[in-house]
C-alpha cells in the first residue's frame, strides 16, 4: 500500500520527472518514492496529462496556419504588393536623401567658386588675367601665337610700330583708309575735314 | 605688404606724379619742348610758326605707360617755290631706332609766304621701368619737301621723296582727268567718279600686321600662285609668282618682273589685291622695293616678312587668292611712272577693282571738294592746282 511521506519532491522535481528530464541517478530515486507514494503519482500523472493536452493544442494551432495559407497564388500576390510597396518607399527614401545631397554638393562648389573669384578679383592684378585669358584664346586656336619682333599694326584708331616693348601709334579718324607701303611700313589716309587736305601717316619698322 | 602688383601701382602713381605739373601748368614753350620736339633744319623751306599744344594726357596702364599726345602746327613756305608736298618724319626716342612715323601732306599747293596746318595726334606706350633721355620724347621734323617743279628738299631718310613724287603724278593724273570731264560737259561720269561715299561704293577696309624678322612657318602653310594684273603701257610687266599662305597669313611672296622700256629702273612698288574666301578683292597696298633692272631684263621680287590680312572689324581674314600689279616704278634719272587712267581701265572689267586702282589721295581730296562746293568749287579747285607747271602722264 502506497503511503504519504514528508519527504516528498517539490513540484519542480515531480515536473521534470513527469517529462523524464531529471538525471539518472535523481530520476531513479523519484521514481522509487513515486513508486510508494500516492500524492506524488497523481501530482506525476496530472503534469503528464497537462502536457499531453498542450501538445495536442499546439499541435491544434499549427493545422489551423496552414490551412490559413493553403491559397498560395494569393499569398504570392501579397507577398508580392508588400515588397513592391516597401520597394517603392525605399526608393521615396533614397531620392530624397540624394536630392538632399546633390543639393549640398552644388552648394559647397558654387561657394568656393565665389570665394575663388572674389579671391582673383581682388588678389590677382588685372594684366595677369588678361594673360591667362590670352593664353587660354591661343590654345584653343582663337587667338595667334605671340611675336617677339618689330610688328606694324593696323587698328580701328591708328597704326602703330611695337618694337623692344614699346609702341608709337599715329592716330586716325576711323574713316582712314589703311594700305601697306612698303616692306616695312604701314599707311593711313584721310581727309581732314577741318582743312580739307588729305594726310598720309606711316609708322615704319625697320 | 609690398607685393609685386602693389609696387606697380605705386610706381605708377609715382610716374603719374611726376607728370602732373606738366599736365596742370600753362603749355609753357619749355614744358611743351619736354614733350614734342619740332626741329626743322635753319635752311629748310619751311618753318614752323605756330605751335598749338593740344590735350595730351598720361595714363598708366598695367605696367606700361601711355602717353597721348595732340600737336598742332602752322608752318610757312620761306622758300620761292610752290609747295606740293611735305614729309614729316616723327620719331619717338623711346622707341627708335626700331620704329618711326612720318605725317605727309600730299597735293599741296602752298605759294611762297603762305601758311598751312599740320596735325600730329599721336600715342606713345611704353614701360614705366623703361629708361628717359632728357631730350623730348617726341621729336618731329622735315623729312622731305616736295616743290611744284618736282625737286625735292630735305634729309630723306624715310625715302619721302619717292613717295611724294609718286603722289605728285596721281595728282597731276587726276586733276588732268577730272578737267577732261569737266571740260566736256560729262557730269554724270564726274559725279560717278567723285562719289566715293554712296551705298554702292563702300570703302573696302582692310587690317594689317607686318611682323618684320625671322618668323616659324607653319603646318597649314601652302604654295598660292600670284596672278598678275598688267597694265598695258607700264614699263615693267609683272609675271607671274608665288607665295605661302595659311589662313590670313602671307609668307616670302616673290613676283617675277621684267623691265619692257628702254629706261634703267631703280625700284619698283608692287601692289598687292588678295581675294577673300567671299570673292571679294582688296587693294592691299604698294611694297617699294629697291630693283635695279636694266632695260629688257627680267628680276624678282621677294620679301621676307610676314603680312597678316584682318577684317575692318578685326578678325582675321582668309585669303583665298593674291593679285599683283606694277603701282609705280622710278627710273635712274629720278622720275617715276605711274600708271594712266587708260592703262586702270584696260587692266580690268571688275568694276569696283578699277575704282579701287585708280583711287588716288587727290582724287579724295577733289571729291571732298566737290561735295562741299559743287561743280563751281571743284572748277575753282583744279584752276588754282593747274598754275603748278610740270610733266603729266
Amino acid at each position: 500500500m502506497k503511503t504519504s511521506s514528508a519527504e516528498h519532491p517539490t513540484l519542480e522535481i515531480l515536473s521534470l520527472y513527469a517529462a523524464a528530464d531529471l538525471p539518472l541517478m535523481l530520476r531513479m530515486r523519484t521514481g522509487q518514492h513515486v513508486k510508494h507514494c500516492a500524492t506524488c503519482e497523481q501530482q506525476v500523472l496530472a503534469l503528464q496529462s497537462a502536457k499531453a493536452e498542450l501538445r495536442r493544442e499546439a499541435q491544434g494551432e499549427v493545422l489551423t496556419g496552414f490551412e490559413a495559407i493553403a491559397d498560395w497564388s494569393a499569398l504570392e500576390a501579397d507577398m508580392l504588393g508588400n515588397i513592391r510597396v516597401g520597394v517603392a518607399a525605399s526608393r521615396c527614401i533614397e531620392n530624397v536623401g540624394r536630392g538632399r545631397r546633390i543639393g549640398f554638393r552644388l552648394a559647397w562648389l558654387s561657394g568656393m567658386a565665389v570665394l575663388f573669384m572674389a579671391g582673383w578679383v581682388t588678389r590677382v592684378p588685372t594684366e595677369d588675367s588678361q594673360l591667362i585669358v590670352t593664353a587660354l584664346r591661343r590654345a584653343v586656336g582663337l587667338e595667334q601665337a605671340p611675336y617677339n619682333g618689330t610688328v606694324l599694326r593696323s587698328t580701328r584708331d591708328g597704326i602703330s610700330v611695337k618694337t623692344r616693348g614699346a609702341t608709337l601709334t599715329i592716330l586716325h579718324p576711323e574713316s582712314a583708309v589703311v594700305s601697306m607701303s612698303s616692306p616695312s611700313s604701314v599707311t593711313a589716309r584721310y581727309v581732314d575735314d577741318d582743312s580739307g587736305q588729305v594726310t598720309i601717316t606711316n609708322v615704319y619698322g625697320q | 605688404m609690398f607685393t609685386a602688383s602693389n609696387l606697380r601701382v605705386m610706381r605708377g602713381a609715382v610716374w603719374l606724379l611726376a607728370f602732373v605739373p606738366w599736365l596742370t601748368q600753362p603749355a609753357a614753350a619749355e614744358e611743351k619742348g619736354k614733350w614734342l620736339g619740332v626741329e626743322f633744319p635753319h635752311d629748310a623751306p619751311v618753318i614752323p610758326v605756330a605751335f598749338d599744344f593740344g590735350p595730351s594726357t598720361v595714363t598708366p596702364r598695367g605696367s606700361s605707360m601711355v602717353i597721348d599726345l595732340h600737336a598742332g602746327l602752322v608752318l610757312r613756305n620761306v622758300g620761292t617755290k610752290p609747295i606740293c608736298g611735305l614729309a614729316l618724319r616723327v620719331e619717338a626716342r623711346d622707341v627708335s631706332p626700331n620704329g618711326k612715323g612720318s605725317v605727309i601732306k600730299p597735293s599741296l599747293f602752298v605759294m611762297p609766304g603762305e601758311e598751312f596746318p599740320v596735325k600730329v595726334d599721336m600715342q606713345l606706350m611704353r614701360p614705366i621701368s623703361a629708361a628717359r633721355s632728357e631730350a623730348a620724347m617726341v621729336q618731329v621734323t622735315l623729312d622731305c619737301a616736295l616743290f611744284s617743279d618736282l625737286k625735292a628738299y630735305g634729309p630723306d631718310k624715310l625715302n619721302s621723296k619717292r613717295t611724294l613724287l609718286v603722289y605728285e603724278m596721281e595728282a597731276r593724273r587726276d586733276r588732268q582727268f577730272l578737267a577732261r570731264l569737266l571740260d566736256s560737259g560729262r557730269l554724270p561720269e564726274l559725279r560717278e567718279e567723285l562719289n566715293f561715299e554712296n551705298q554702292d561704293f563702300p570703302p573696302r577696309q582692310l587690317g594689317f600686321e607686318l611682323l618684320r624678322g625671322p618668323h616659324t612657318a607653319t603646318v597649314r602653310e601652302q604654295s598660292v600662285s600670284v596672278n598678275p594684273v598688267t597694265f598695258p603701257k607700264g614699263p615693267v610687266q609683272p609675271l607671274g609668282g608665288a607665295a605661302q599662305v595659311a589662313g590670313n597669313e602671307v609668307r616670302s611672296p616673290r613676283v617675277d618682273v621684267k623691265n619692257v622700256s628702254k629706261l634703267h629702273v631703280v625700284s619698283v612698288a608692287m601692289g598687292w589685291i588678295v581675294g577673300d574666301d567671299h570673292g571679294r578683292d582688296f587693294v592691299a597696298g604698294a611694297l617699294t622695293s629697291r630693283l635695279p633692272i636694266d632695260p629688257v631684263q627680267t628680276s624678282f621680287i621677294t620679301e621676307s616678312g610676314t603680312l597678316r590680312f584682318l577684317q575692318a572689324t578685326g578678325k582675321p581674314m582668309v585669303i583665298n587668292r593674291l593679285m599683283t600689279f606694277v603701282n609705280d616704278v622710278e627710273f635712274a634719272d629720278g622720275t617715276v611712272w605711274v600708271p594712266s587712267r587708260d592703262d586702270i581701265d584696260a587692266a580690268t572689267q571688275d568694276y569696283t577693282l578699277r575704282r579701287e586702282l585708280a583711287t588716288s589721295p587727290e582724287e579724295e581730296r577733289l571729291a571732298s571738294v566737290y561735295r562741299r562746293e559743287g561743280t563751281a568749287g571743284l572748277k575753282r579747285e583744279l584752276q588754282r592746282v593747274s598754275l603748278v607747271p610740270g610733266k603729266v602722264n
